[in-house]
């Protein structure tokens, strides 16, 4: 069996490694082609003085034919990248993503800033809401028609309609400054290697916001597949063996239902860390979706090649690991 | 003045409660009870625009850096109504000396003055930060008055010779050593200007007027660690994060009449939920802070009522009076060459909508007929050609003009009315301008068949974006208001390539020629009463031509925490009273 | 020795719409080592009624009664009243059961071995390496080849017969005393099925085992069983030893069963028999005997009797029983 899986995954790392690089060439050979002159975004407000434009031009290497130039980003990925010359030299350590003006500072280390916060922020939510998602569905699907069960379904109605930023704002509002059930944070994030108190303190309700709507999803569907898996024949089968209906709900019927949740939340994940754009505006969270979003107002190109490769690069990955992942749990799979 | 920042703020209290903080707080100065403790000040910008003394043009950024960090030559008096316009000494011992009939300005520097590291303030220092306004390529965003009054010549194509402290190439920085001058004890200044300008040393209170030390200018980088020359300096400052000032142990109260320097500390919060922001200030949460922005127009009837009057439970803690400022849509006059589209807009706008959603005329102000407001008095006279403006928008007029752009103007009405191409619009990103521009949208296209649409932009970096030529849209959404109480600080500023800030990009226009001419006459004229109708006439001749989209002549409101006191409306600025605000 | 005695059997299901009876008073023994065919037409109630045996019908959903003795090896229990909890105790290791369709009777994200150890390890507190000696010992018997590799196989992996043979291996593991298999070989190729059979037959006279073989097929019934119960609407309506029943049918029913059977030894010209009609809907029952609406010889009854009465279940000699007025002694 060990050597089935390790040849599936070894396929699809290869086929992974061709899409990213698919990815990247399309992201730059997007932005490469957009109407305006990225050498001119970096220019002050007077500059009408087309010297500076090209001064800048060269120095940032806009003016190289395009595969040099997509050549030097794929350097630059694994080797690190320089900008200027003499004493306005930048340098960009590997893996350099570009360097942008409107926020002074190479575009790996900005990511490098905010990438954790979102990781911080989804890692969270993803661990409440498949703790309440889950057991919340079981629940509901083994006292179907009861009072949980009813509960369950109120639960979902109310957090499949609101809106995170609904959410997210009436938490504020009410928890921490009217109520002041939790302080208002004295900062916007603190890192975990920090003050894990504090991190916890500050993340406790963008993860609880997160966490109700997604739950509510999770919940609706793993009762609806608790159910459906109970109905087949093979716990039938696993009854008539003799086993308990704990062994026969924890070992069999589980496993089985909660097998597509990895695929679901694997993607869910995915997606909030390319930015929960929403709940990082409400919480003033420093992450990858306040970055992007304020990368695009401002016209800040590398920062904006950088967030969508990324997310690119996330998806990709998660997927491969999803696929892996459920590779382990069902054997059938494994054949293809 | 300045251009308008959405978060202009009056307030009048005149209530000196002390709260004297035992114990702990080390280097109390004398002046009293109201020292100690920390401000907050709470925004929804992700950081300040510009804390470079040289970049800084918003009159809540010039108040606020100006009380905290950055001495200039003079400043406006910290008084409340219009005796805070006169001008008093701050770093300079008097408020200047003119001669050479107002050409040639000489002020002397105080005793003791200092930075944050200890290091005195020199006449160096002054003429050093000043030639920075020059460097326009690093040094962006920040008012240009030195280079349009100092007697330096210009190149071929209207840009000056001297290119500022870093450019080694083509830079006449002789020039520069002529136009301004060191005393021998580096403690005089001079200034010699190109042309009379009475009131040079109310240019002097910009704090780009203000003193850099040269060993530690970081050129684009200084924006965010400037050195102070005030009574607090940074302790921290991060984008989306906060800033925080510490008092400056350097500072000598002796040498600064004009600051109080009451907290100990000041944070400011960025990046704020705007509701969240809004509901900090209301619940009295943090008594000791305050919103640097407007309150959102759906809270604002939960601390004013219909008429616009402070209720009960506000009544001392929040203001409503008009500012300064007079808001407009910029038209950008190269990318929209036809006037027929720009009066068709003007007329289909439904301008009642929008006001509503400021909260209504009780709190928004009165519709402008153009950019000079007309508690200006001598510059001031009533626009005519706009009598076919009707509040919720005139379709016949809009239709009118629209049927003539289509003969006139065909590319330009093509483009407009084109679903995929339309008209563009620069926005600040707030929830009120999302409701705005939906109000936009479809009056335009009800009215006038004209496509709109919105581009929203970091509201911290809304300026830096839009006054970028390139990145500039059709039409931006401005303010602006006098720098002070001349219109020769509004209409030269506004539409001529020299001014500071000219959005409408206006000189394209085949008529600037005779415009500036005019303009140039204006600001020679030394009669107050016929310089203020040549300005009357010009504002007359941008609204025929329709330059801008007038908008309101607007008020502000202002609600701050129940802890703190000292708040007023700075008028010569247009914002609070920061260096007056203590924690009662 | 008799290993269980079923009385009064019956098996109510309400609905909405009514009260199903699925099984109706139904009553039969079964002896060690016992192959009994229960035979009928989908709906007749012959899953119903081992199901009920097992405890496999959960209780809100059913009312259940009567009563089911059957010999375990702690004593005899009535299967029906003893809590589900003890019930449990005897699932799998006194009485097995086998499934329809073997491909989604197996756990497909478990190999074989470990699900077959599991039926072992639940009645057995013993070393796993003991239950998987036990598990590739009953593969071999049941005909896997590579019976040590083939542990770790998943069910997939396996044709449709070879899964068949896994869930027999998997019910006998425990030496069961009662197997009911329930259409083992409905799913399955006709080649296999004669193979499938063939086992089962050979393992409970092998093992003494007592079997109910629940199918519709006719061809099944003769090649394995002993005796033969024939339900029809949730009752039996025939019940005799195997060779009587084709020899000597008395029930029109059976009689239609059995001569719907193709035969080789007939002219293939010959048109397949059918049973006129269809089963009745057990929800609204026809009044008297629940056949009478499809049964082509009530003309042979006196009167509307058939439609009015329902007949009991008598004997007619030779252990053989019959539910119908035709050929009873009034």
């Amino acid at each position: 069996m060990a050597k089935t899986v390790i040849a599936y995954v070894s396929r699809r790392l290869t086929v992974s490694l061709l899409i990213l690089f698919a990815a990247s060439f399309a992201v730059y050979v997007i932005f490469a082609f957009l109407p305006f002159d990225p050498a001119a975004l970096t220019c002050g407000k007077n500059c009408n003085d087309p010297g500076i434009i090209e001064a800048n031009r060269h120095r940032l290497g806009y003016d190289l034919p395009f595969f040099t130039q997509y050549f030097l980003f794929l350097k630059g990925l694994f080797f690190g990248r320089s900008f200027g010359e003499g004493a306005a030299l930048i340098n960009c350590p590997a893996p350099a993503l570009g360097y942008s003006f409107q926020e002074h500072g190479c575009v790996t280390t900005l990511i490098g800033e905010a990438l954790p916060v979102t990781f911080s922020l989804a890692i969270g939510a993803i661990v409440m809401w498949l703790a309440l998602g889950i057991g919340l569905g079981i629940l509901a699907a083994r006292f179907r028609g009861r009072i949980v069960d009813r509960l369950s379904t109120i639960f979902v109605l109310i957090g499949t309609s609101l809106p995170t930023f609904l959410t997210g704002l009436l938490l504020v509002v009410f928890v921490v400054i009217r109520w002041r059930l939790i302080p208002f944070p004295s900062g916007n994030y603190t890192s975990f290697f920090e003050n894990p108190f504090e991190w916890a303190q500050i993340l406790l309700l963008p993860w609880l916001t997160l966490a109700f709507a997604y739950a509510a999803l999770y919940t609706r569907f793993v009762r609806s597949s608790v159910i459906d898996t109970s109905n087949e024949d093979y716990i039938r089968t696993a009854r008539a063996k003799g086993l308990s209906e704990g062994v026969i709900l924890g070992k069999h019927t589980l496993r089985a239902a909660l097998a597509p949740i990895a695929t679901m939340a694997g993607l869910d994940f995915a997606g909030l860390l390319g930015g929960a754009i929403l709940t990082e505006s409400v919480f003033n969270l420093p992450g990858l979706g306040r970055l992007a979003i304020s990368a695009v107002t401002k016209y800040d190109l590398p920062i904006i090649v950088a967030t969508t490769l990324l997310a690119a690069f996330i998806v990709v990955i998660m997927n491969l690991i999803v696929d892996i992942l459920y590779a382990y749990i069902d054997p059938r799979v494994r054949v293809s | 003045m300045a251009r308008v920042k959405k978060s202009t703020s009056i307030a009048i209290v005149a209530v000196l409660a002390a709260a004297v903080i035992v114990g702990g707080l080390a280097k109390m100065s004398s002046s009293g009870s109201a020292k100690g403790g920390t401000i907050t000040y709470l925004t929804h910008s992700e950081a300040f625009t510009h804390a470079d003394p040289n970049r800084n043009y918003t009159g809540q950024h010039i108040a606020w850096f100006g009380s905290f960090m950055h001495r200039t030559l003079t400043a406006y008096a910290r008084a409340e109504g219009s005796a805070g316009s006169a001008v008093v000494a701050d770093l300079a011992t008097d408020t200047g000396r003119s001669s050479n009939g107002n050409k040639t300005w000489e002020f002397t520097l105080r005793d003791g003055v200092t930075f944050e590291d200890g290091s005195a303030i020199t006449c160096e220092d002054i003429k050093y930060g000043v030639s920075r306004t020059f460097a326009t390529d690093v040094i962006t965003d920040g008012p240009t008055y030195a280079i349009g009054m100092l007697d330096i010549p210009s190149a071929a194509d209207g840009s000056s010779v001297y290119k500022g402290p870093y450019a080694t190439k083509d830079n006449d920085t002789a020039a520069y050593d002529k136009a301004v001058t060191c005393s021998e004890d580096n403690k005089t200044i001079t200034f010699n200007l190109k042309r009379a300008v009475g009131d040079f040393n109310y240019t002097t209170t910009y704090l780009s007027f203000g003193p850099v030390p040269k060993a530690k200018d970081t050129g684009d980088a200084y924006d965010m660690a400037p050195v102070s020359s005030g009574p607090y300096k940074i302790e921290k400052y991060k984008a989306k994060d906060e800033m925080i000032l510490v008092r400056n142990d350097k500072w000598n109260k002796s040498s600064d009449p004009i600051r109080n320097a009451f907290p100990d500390r000041i944070v400011v919060r960025f990046g704020l939920a705007e509701e969240v922001r809004d509901q900090l200030v209301l619940s009295d949460s943090d008594k000791n802070s305050m919103s640097l922005d407007a309150i959102l127009p759906t809270n604002l009837p939960t601390v004013f009522d219909d008429a616009g009057k402070p209720k009960d439970a506000f009544a001392t803690r929040a203001i409503n009076v008009y500012d300064p400022y007079v808001t407009y849509s910029a038209v950008n006059v190269k990318k929209l060459p036809c006037l027929d589209i720009r009066k068709a807009i003007y007329y289909a706008r439904d301008y009642a909508g929008l006001m509503q959603i400021s909260g209504g005329a009780a709190f928004g102000g009165d519709p402008a007929d153009g950019v000079i407001k007309p508690l200006m008095g001598l510059d001031y006279a009533k626009v005519t050609g706009l009598e076919e403006f009707k509040p919720e928008g005139n379709a016949a007029a809009a239709k009118k003009y629209m049927d003539a752009a289509k003969s006139a103007c065909p590319d330009v009405y093509a483009k407009a009315t084109d679903p995929k191409r339309g008209v563009s619009f620069d926005f600040a990103d707030t929830d009120t301008n999302k409701k705005a521009a939906a109000i936009w949208i479809d009056s335009m296209k009800k009215n006038a068949g004209i496509t709109m649409k919105f581009n929203f932009i970091e509201s911290g970096s809304y300026y830096a974006v839009v006054l970028d030529q390139t990145k500039q849209g059709d039409l931006s959404r401005a303010g602006w208001a006098p720098d002070w109480a001349n219109a020769s600080t509004v209409i030269p500023e506004l539409f001529t390539e020299t001014g500071g800030f000219p959005m409408s990009q206006n000189w394209n226009d085949p008529a600037y020629k005779a415009f500036k001419a005019k303009s140039d006459a204006a600001l020679a004229e030394p009669d107050r009463t016929k310089q203020g109708k040549m300005w009357a006439e010009l504002n007359q001749y941008a609204m025929d031509q329709m330059w801008v989209i007038p908008g309101v002549f607007s008020k502000t409101q202002e609600v701050w925490g129940s802890g703190l006191g000292g708040v007023y409306f700075w008028e010569p600025q247009g914002a609070p009273s920061f260096g007056d605000i203590y924690i009662k | 020795m008799t290993l269980l005695t079923v009385n009064n059997l019956t098996v109510e299901f309400p609905t909405p719409d009514g009260s199903v009876q699925a099984v109706r008073e139904t009553s039969f023994q079964l002896s060690a080592g016992e192959t009994l065919a229960i035979v009928g037409e989908s709906g007749s109630g012959k899953t119903v009624t081992n199901l009920a045996l097992m405890g496999l019908i959960p209780k809100r959903t059913a009312n259940i009664s009567g009563s089911a003795i059957f010999e375990t090896q702690d004593g005899p229990v009535d299967l029906l009243s003893i809590d589900r909890d003890e019930l449990r105790k005897y699932r799998g290791r006194d009485i097995a059961m086998i499934f329809q369709d073997p491909m989604s009777a197996l756990h497909p994200f478990y190999t074989i071995g470990d699900q077959i150890i599991e039926a072992h390890q639940v009645h057995n507190k013993v070393n796993i390496k003991v239950s998987k000696v036990r598990t590739i010992e009953l593969l071999e018997m049941v005909g896997i080849q590579g019976a040590a590799t083939r542990l770790n196989s998943y069910p997939h992996q396996f044709s449709g017969g070879m899964r068949q043979r896994v869930m027999i291996a998997m019910a006998l593991v425990n030496n069961p005393s009662l197997l009911i298999a329930d259409e083992p070989t409905t799913a399955l190729d006709v080649t296999v099925q004669a193979q499938i059979i063939k086992l089962l037959d050979d393992l409970s006279k092998e093992f003494k085992m007592a079997m109910i073989l629940i199918t519709h097929d006719m061809g099944v019934v003769a090649g394995a069983a002993d005796r033969v119960n024939v339900m029809y609407a949730g009752r039996i309506v025939e019940s005799a030893e195997v060779r009587d029943l084709y020899a000597n049918p008395l029930m029109p029913y059976t009689q239609g069963l059995l001569a719907s059977v193709p035969r080789m030894d007939r002219p293939h010209t010959n048109r397949l028999s059918t049973i006129p009609g269809q089963p009745p809907s057990m929800i609204a029952l026809p009044d008297g005997c629940s056949f009478n609406p499809r049964c082509g010889r009530k003309s042979e009854v006196s009167g509307s009797r058939c439609e009015e009465q329902m007949p009991e279940l008598t004997p007619r000699g030779n252990q053989h029983f019959a539910r119908c007025f035709i050929g009873e002694s009034s």
